[in-house]
């Protein structure tokens, strides 16, 4: 069993705010990452829970596609 | 900025949806259609997860999600504070009801359930045999902790999630509860492992 599955089971340690806390943070997120912005600090409890929850990493990925989707919609 | 031309990206959108009469009813009407837009997107995404029939079910459960999206982004359209772009903040409500759905859909006709030989398919299937001893003696002593410090509620919760796959969104639906305590359960749960773990002499870095 690799450190990865291991974490994956147990989960990262790390303040984790938990999937409604994440909700607040998503979209603030995405915006930065698909512009190129640098994540601040405060970011940094919403990535602990994105490491661990895997529903969250999924709907955070599928913002960020949403996002980006919408700048080529727009750019063309 | 490259992306001025898209009225949805730059519409005033707090101020139309607060106004009147029929600006208002067609800001809402935009705005709905970019909410099943991107609902139809996020299914287009998650495809592979999903039956290869029930186009007609899976576009209906598209136009739900946009519709209580809707109605979620109106009902707090005075918390909205700007920290992302509006259009951004509107999305995450479609996303999250759209990709609740669709896991929920993926798995309607399977059940969920503590399954034992999960402990037996958690190794690694072939790596060296020091390794593989040192596996064996880790998965042996999780097990024990999962056996000895959890409740029933909180193994169900732990082994499906963690070991099983189990979407934590169809997890909640079965025990009629919401992600955010089934998450908590899980987090209880881990936090218990990590401690057992660290008692029994196992990944000393793994404390909270």
């Amino acid at each position: 069993m690799t450190d990865h599955r291991l974490d994956e089971i147990l989960g990262t340690t790390g303040r984790d705010p938990g999937c409604d806390a994440g909700l607040d943070f998503i979209d603030e997120y995405c915006d930065l990452v698909a512009h190129g912005e640098p994540v601040p600090e405060r970011f940094a409890d919403f990535l602990t829970h994105l490491a661990n929850c895997r529903a969250c990493r999924e709907d955070t990925e599928s913002l960020l596609a949403a996002v980006r989707e919408q700048e080529d919609r727009s750019a063309r | 900025m490259k992306f001025d031309s898209d009225p949805n990206l730059t519409t005033d959108w707090p101020r139309e949806l607060r106004g009147e009469g029929a600006p208002r009813d067609d800001a809402i009407a935009r705005l709905h259609a970019l909410l099943v837009r991107v609902a139809r997107g996020e299914a287009v995404r998650r495809r592979a997860s999903l039956p290869a029939r029930g186009a007609e079910e899976v576009d209906d459960l598209c136009v739900q999600a946009a519709n209580d999206a809707l109605m979620a982004i109106l009902s707090k359209l005075d918390t909205y504070r700007g920290a992302a772009r509006f259009t951004t903040w509107a999305c995450k409500f479609v996303i999250f009801e759209v990709s609740t759905r669709l896991r929920r859909y993926a798995w309607r006709e399977r059940s969920v359930e503590l399954d034992e030989t999960i402990w037996d398919r958690l190794s690694d299937q072939a790596p060296p045999a020091l390794k593989r001893i040192e596996d064996d003696q880790l998965i042996q002593a999780l097990h024990c902790a999962v056996e000895a410090h959890l409740t029933e509620r909180q193994r169900l919760i732990f082994q499906s999630v963690t070991m099983d796959d189990v979407p934590i969104d169809v997890l909640a639906e079965r025990l009629g509860t919401t992600r955010g305590a089934i998450y908590k359960t899980l987090h209880d749960a881990r936090a218990k492992l990590r401690r057992a773990l660290t008692d029994a002499g196992y990944a000393d870095q793994r404390n909270d």
